[in-house]
């Protein structure tokens, strides 16, 4: 069974994790073409080579990235998505709930 | 000795169907029932005797409690908590509670084994109190409901656990104050070293709903090492005879 | 005739103790330490049991548990393997794959039709016309069987444990052994495996020197040098069965299997002696020459009288001097090699006066009226595999194999490693293993014991410098030496056939040969045609001479050709071991046990275990069930629901949160209420629902279904990995216990005890929520409607679960309150026309199809699935989820998944469907095609059976429609 080193808990067997599908960058909801937003909701990458990836320490609940040669299933690096994500995300139409 | 009824009492702990069936002797701590020890089976010193070599207790009916948050270890530390430096870590009080940092921002506390500590019942109030409005980005978590707490002691727990725990527990590689979040057992558990005495200890937190399945394995996986449940008493002694 | 040599010969049997066991129903003597095989062999009995195909008579190949020939039948285990497994007083023993008996098996005379049975034979008889196979199948089965199973075995206890160390060794020969001594420097804890019952492996039995003595001085050296560190942990009779990802070893030892993790593991596997193919060379009496030799060090079992040696290398010299030694005549070498570049051990056994033939083979072997073998035919050889005309018989009763040996490569293969093979040398090499693993010994194609001793050192250094205990030099690579003990070409084919290639499959030359006339020219193609290496020996000693056979018949070299994959298991391990405890998690709420006190029948969703129904005494399963359902609808009821997911988001954001994640808008809900929650994910699919209640400001609890809260929750933080909003997301499914009472009487029954709340419907209104108590437990109230009645779902902590069932019923008992299971309430729910996420939803179910279009806000910027609904909302709707009526109450009622059929066109299905005892009438949800999805349609079910049943669509709910009940 493979490794994987979770950022916060060290290195476990791979069991202890769930795998969260490929990061990619969401297109902006409002802008992009239907066609755009069909192949960031169906489509996958599925690249031969280094790809990121998002794992979840299912005990801890603990969400970050991997990245990870899909050839030789090596796993390059782990980190913390806040290397990424470092601030709030605003969806800016005006609220106007009734 | 007297038994209490462990009806008589609104909190429950769900293995007590397996304690009466094992003939539990229940006792009170600081307003919690759990049992003493096993009447029929072991007297106390016996018991004591089994938990230096393996056993395991049930305490999930003892004081524990959450914290969560960016404002929460900061917030402890105004309540004059000792928190460990790293995550995945754990520190005994002066109090003689435990409180163990799960990662940067999520604390878990402990009462001592006597339930003589108020520790948890006021760091509960005070944060009602602090965190009515949760705008200081510190949150209480109900570990004492969500999860239960089971104590397994003896020099032969860490290989016991060897057979449903796919982390090295062992004295050298998992010390006093250690803590996996990991699977035993296939469920989610938190297992924290914390020795009674001069005994190797571990607490287990996990799933308070799949307890009794969790109990059962672990009673299974000791057997080949003559391990079997204890009451708290013996737990007790442990440390006042150290 | 008893064939024991003295002590010292027999070092695994403890003569002190005989061991009485039955083969056959004959009685046989053995010794405490023999195998099944060894004793059998001791008495004489070589044959074991009839071949997998042919049912040929099959004796001892390898004494190693490597071949298929030894397997016999216990009474509670097929297929073990007489050569590995001990002898027990009493043990019943029994020959395998035979019609008779063992010793005339009338299932043998198809080996006179193997002509007609070629590979592929009964692909290409049987399977035509269509249906044929379905006649013959039981017949051919019966024929070509192995052991057989005992039905009525109880499991015995088979477990499983993890095991942690810095070096793993893989095999306890000399380089095993040796490379655990230099690895167990301080602090690195080693285990040493190996899986006969004691280490040293050819130490034990193979001939080192002339004298006959290095083996076993090297071998009590080493051992105490192994004795000697407390860093060494050696697991003997244990087998290390695959390579996984990152040094994962599987280790099997007894009933338990080792789940190993190494950080450097060393495969020191050795090697596997392989056959030499010849005209009946599966005789019984046949062996390896090892084979030989661990008979008579291991087991002091005395071989045979007269034993001829057809040997390719200096090791068959070996074998010639160590049955001299044990008094058995040698009646030739029959030297394939040539100009032979003979050793000091050679020299040795040609000192001796033993009668040597060079440049010769066995061409056939032959047996009398007893199946064992009786003389050889020795021919010389004019080219490769072909043998001339001077030919001489040979009187014998033992003849020994040394031709070559493979490395033991599937571990090292499992871990990436690749096999390479120089056609001119007959020399293997492993490349492109991992850092973390090495190879020392045979396995790596050294065969000198000062060049294994020296790789085995060489390799414990890189181990212990990669880990860090040491800092040594490492030496340079150990070169292999230009001798291989490998005969490049021990075949020879026979006008008569029978020169086996796979013992376990019956499979000659000519069958190799047909499967690349055939078209199958890749050796994994001929493994699958031909079933070569398939049987339970996977290839062990059928691989190399395939690959030889295949690369001659198709003019390539065996590198080219290549070996086939050796995937894990290396060897047959029992169900059981990978079994183990089978740990399936199981959930109970705090009230289980009351509900079994009250004669629930539960049931198991997910890993909770929940009340189906309360069953009573006389009455139907379906009496009582529509008893609880009209019992809420007219008195009052009580339902455990602490499976419900519960989920706390509170903080600053929490609305906004909310507001993202779900469907509909939260923002503005005000606090003390409740409001639906649907989820859908991005491609716009229901995937969950549930209730935010607001109990502050920034405090949102939110319910999410039983099999959906750890997906909800695990969606939640990743979401919010990415937002960044200030809120905090915990689940508390399992923190909370819950009952939902419903029915007109149920707030007289909670007034009782619930005092700090006011209950009337002014102050606590239906979707309304509140904070209190339930005498002294502290309570979370929530007045939802999924039954459709008056009714409360109390929260409270985990614990107090049980004491707050008891507090209900107690309370409730002057209004004749009864629980009700999940049977009852999945009626309930259905006459108010709620759906079940799941039940009533699929992977493509979109909130417009399910009618829930009123619960997605339009005028939010953001929502998780919201984009997706608003380009689906352009595109027609291809189905709609209806109530429907059944017309006729004498219909059978349909069930889920149920076709709903327009003329021959399926147009849609059922999802949930039910007698409703509240209307009496057969009620239903389904999915229909938008032009049936009008009030008053007529659709038609194909009910079981095939019989139609005609329906009504009417409008949802089918009770109750003004709501006016659950909002009294």
């Amino acid at each position: 069974m493979k490794l994987l080193t979770c950022p916060l808990n060290g290195k476990r067997n791979i069991s202890e994790f769930t795998y969260g599908g490929e990061y990619h960058v969401m297109p902006d909801h409002r802008t992009s073409s239907a066609r755009d937003w069909a192949e960031h909701v169906f489509f996958h990458d599925n690249v031969a080579g280094l790809v990121t990836e998002w794992w979840c320490h299912s005990a801890s609940s603990f969400w970050f990235l991997a990245e990870r040669n899909t050839i030789t299933d090596e796993v390059i690096r782990t980190f913390k998505a806040d290397e990424i994500y470092q601030q709030r995300v605003e969806f800016t139409a005006p609220e106007t709930e009734v | 000795m007297a038994t209490l009824d462990p009806t008589s009492v609104k909190r429950r702990s769900p293995l007590n169907q397996r304690h009466v069936t094992s003939h539990a002797l229940f006792k009170e701590f600081g307003g919690n029932l759990l049992v003493g020890h096993y009447g029929d089976i072991k007297s106390i010193q016996e018991e004591y005797s089994q938990a230096q070599m393996l056993a395991i207790c049930d305490l999930s009916t003892l004081p524990r409690l959450g914290f969560k948050g960016p404002g929460a270890p900061s917030w402890l530390e105004t309540q004059k908590l000792k928190l460990p430096t790293l995550p995945n870590t754990a520190k005994c009080q002066h109090t003689g509670s435990l409180v163990a940092k799960l990662s940067d921002q999520e604390v878990l506390i402990l009462s001592d084994i006597f339930a003589l500590s108020n520790d948890v019942a006021t760091l509960s109030h005070k944060a009602e109190i602090d965190h009515q409005n949760y705008d200081k980005q510190t949150y209480i978590l109900p570990r004492g409901d969500s999860h239960c707490w089971l104590a397994v002691t003896g020099t032969q727990a860490s290989e016991m656990f060897s057979k449903i725990c796919g982390i090295d527990l062992r004295s050298h590689k998992f010390a006093h104050g250690d803590i996996a979040q990991t699977s035993v057992a296939k469920t989610n558990a938190v297992v924290i070293r914390n020795d009674l005495g001069s005994t190797p200890g571990f607490y287990i937190l996990s799933d308070i709903s799949g307890v009794e399945f969790l109990w059962d394995c672990l009673l299974d996986a000791m057997q080949e090492y003559g391990g079997c449940p204890v009451g708290v008493s013996a737990l007790q002694r442990l440390i006042k005879s150290s | 005739m008893y064939t024991r040599l003295p002590a010292p010969y027999g070092s695994l049997i403890n003569r002190e103790i005989g061991v009485q066991f039955e083969f056959e129903n004959k009685t046989v003597n053995g010794f405490e330490g023999d195998t099944i095989a060894s004793a059998l062999l001791a008495n004489q009995q070589w044959l074991l049991s009839r071949s997998f195909k042919y049912h040929r008579p099959r004796g001892a190949l390898t004494m190693a548990g490597q071949d298929a020939n030894t397997m016999v039948q216990l009474p509670s285990n097929p297929n073990a393997l007489a050569d590995k497994e001990l002898i027990k007083e009493g043990m019943q023993v029994s020959g395998q794959n035979y019609t008779g008996s063992l010793e005339n098996d009338r299932g043998a005379l198809l080996g006179l039709f193997s002509r007609f049975l070629p590979v592929g034979f009964y692909y290409k008889a049987f399977f035509k016309p269509r249906g044929m196979w379905e006649k013959w199948a039981s017949l051919i089965r019966k024929k070509a069987g192995l052991g057989v199973i005992d039905q009525q075995l109880k499991s015995p206890y088979y477990d499983k444990q993890y095991k942690f160390y810095d070096v793993v060794i893989i095999g306890g020969g000399p380089a095993g052994m040796q490379a655990a001594i230099d690895a167990a420097v301080d602090n690195c804890e080693v285990l040493l495996v190996d899986e006969n019952p004691s280490l040293g492996g050819s130490l034990n039995y193979a001939r080192f020197d002339a004298a006959g003595t290095l083996g076993k001085l090297l071998r009590t050296e080493l051992l105490s040098a192994l004795q000697a560190n407390s860093n060494i942990t050696v697991m003997t009779n244990a087998v290390c069965n695959g390579w996984f990802a990152d040094n994962w070893l599987p280790i099997i030892c007894g009933n338990r299997l080792y789940k190993v993790r190494a950080t450097q593991t060393i495969l020191c596997t050795g090697a596997l002696e392989q056959p030499a193919l010849f005209h009946n060379n599966d005789l019984p009496g046949v062996v390896m020459s090892s084979a030989a030799q661990r008979l008579v060090h291991l087991y002091g079992v005395k071989p045979g009288s007269a034993a001829v040696i057809l040997t390719g290398n200096n090791d068959g010299y070996g074998t010639a001097l160590d049955l001299l030694d044990a008094g058995v005549a040698i009646q030739a070498i029959i030297d394939l090699r040539a100009n032979p570049d003979y050793d000091e051990v050679a020299k040795a056994a040609i000192a001796r006066g033993i009668k040597v033939k060079t440049g010769c083979a066995v061409y056939s072997a032959h047996s009398k009226k007893e199946v064992h073998v009786a003389s050889v035919e020795v021919r010389n050889i004019i080219g490769q595999g072909i043998c001339g005309n001077d030919r001489e018989i040979i009187n014998c009763d033992l003849l020994c194999m040394s031709v070559g040996y493979t490395p033991a490569y599937q571990l090292a293969c499992q871990a990436g490693g690749q096999l390479s093979y120089d056609d001119q040398s007959a020399i293997f090499t492993l490349n492109n293993c991992p850092e973390t693993l090495q190879l020392a010994g045979s396995v790596n194609s050294l065969w000198h014991i000062d060049a294994v001793l020296a790789e085995a050192r060489r390799t414990a250094a890189i181990a212990t410098n990669a880990l860090g205990f040491t800092q040594v030099a490492v030496g340079e690579v150990i070169p292999k030496g230009s001798i291989s003990p490998n005969h490049p070409w021990p075949i020879f084919a026979h006008p008569k056939g029978k020169e086996f290639v796979d013992y376990d499959e019956d499979l000659t030359i000519a069958d190799i040969v047909n499967a690349t006339g055939d078209g199958y020219e890749h050796i994994q193609l001929v493994k699958r045609y031909s079933t070569c290496g398939m049987g339970p020996s996977q290839g062990r000693h059928s691989a190399l001479a395939a690959a030889r056979i295949v690369a001659a018949a198709t003019h390539r070299t065996v590198a080219d050709t290549g070996v086939t994959t050796a995937r894990p298991p290396f060897s047959a391990e029992q169900l059981g071991h990978s079994a183990g405890r089978s740990f399936y998690p199981a959930r109970r709420s705090n009230m289980h046990y009351r509900h079994l006190e009250a004669g629930a029948e539960m049931l198991q969703a997910g890993a909770w275990f929940r009340p189906a129904y309360y069953a009573q005494d006389n009455i139907t399963r379906q009496d009582c069930i529509n008893a609880e359902v009209t019992n809420v609808r007219n008195n009052v009821g009580l339902v455990d629901v602490s499976t419900l997911g519960g989920l706390e988001v509170r903080g600053p954001d929490a609305g906004e949160f909310l507001n993202r994640f779900y469907t509909f808008g939260f923002v503005k809900q005000p606090v003390g209420r409740a409001r639906y929650a649907l989820l859908t994910n991005e491609a716009g699919v229901v995937i969950d629902d549930g209730v935010a209640c607001r109990f502050g400001d920034n405090h949102y609890y939110v319910t999410a279904t039983t099999g959906g809260v750890d997906r909800v929750y695990q969606n939640m933080l990743k979401w919010n990995a990415q937002w960044r909003l200030n809120v905090d997301i915990a689940n508390v499914t399992s923190a909370y216990c819950g009952v939902n009472i419903a029915g007109p009487n149920a707030r007289l029954i909670l007034e009782k005890v619930c005092t700090d709340i006011d209950l009337s419907s002014a102050a606590f209104p239906y979707m309304g929520v509140r904070s209190g108590t339930v005498t002294g437990i502290p309570a979370r109230l929530i007045r939802v409607g999924f039954v459709g009645e008056l009714g409360y779902e109390i929260h409270v902590p985990q614990q107090y679960g049980e004491a707050l069932w008891d507090v209900l019923i107690e309370a409730g008992n002057e209004y004749a309150i009864k629980p009700f299971g999940i049977e009852a309430q999945r009626i309930l729910r259905l006459e108010k026309g709620h759906i079940i996420i799941g039940q009533d939803t699929d992977a493509m179910s979109n909130p417009n199809e399910v009618q829930m279009s009123w619960a997605v806000s339009k005028k939010k910027p953001f929502f998780v699935g919201g984009r997706t609904l608003s380009e689906l909302e352009k595109k027609p709707s291809l189905r709609s989820l209806v109530g429907f009526v059944v017309n006729d109450i004498e219909s059978p009622i349909p069930q889920e998944s149920h076709l709903i059929l327009d003329g021959k066109h399926m147009t849609g299905r059922v999802t949930s469907c039910n007698y409703s005892p509240t209307l009496d009438k057969a009620i239903g949800l389904a999915y229909v095609s938008p032009t049936s999805a009008a009030n008053g349609s007529t659709i038609v079910i194909r009910s079981s059976g095939g019989v139609l049943v005609n329906a009504t669509v009417v409008d949802l709910p089918f009770y109750d429609p003004n709501t006016a009940r659950q909002e009294l």
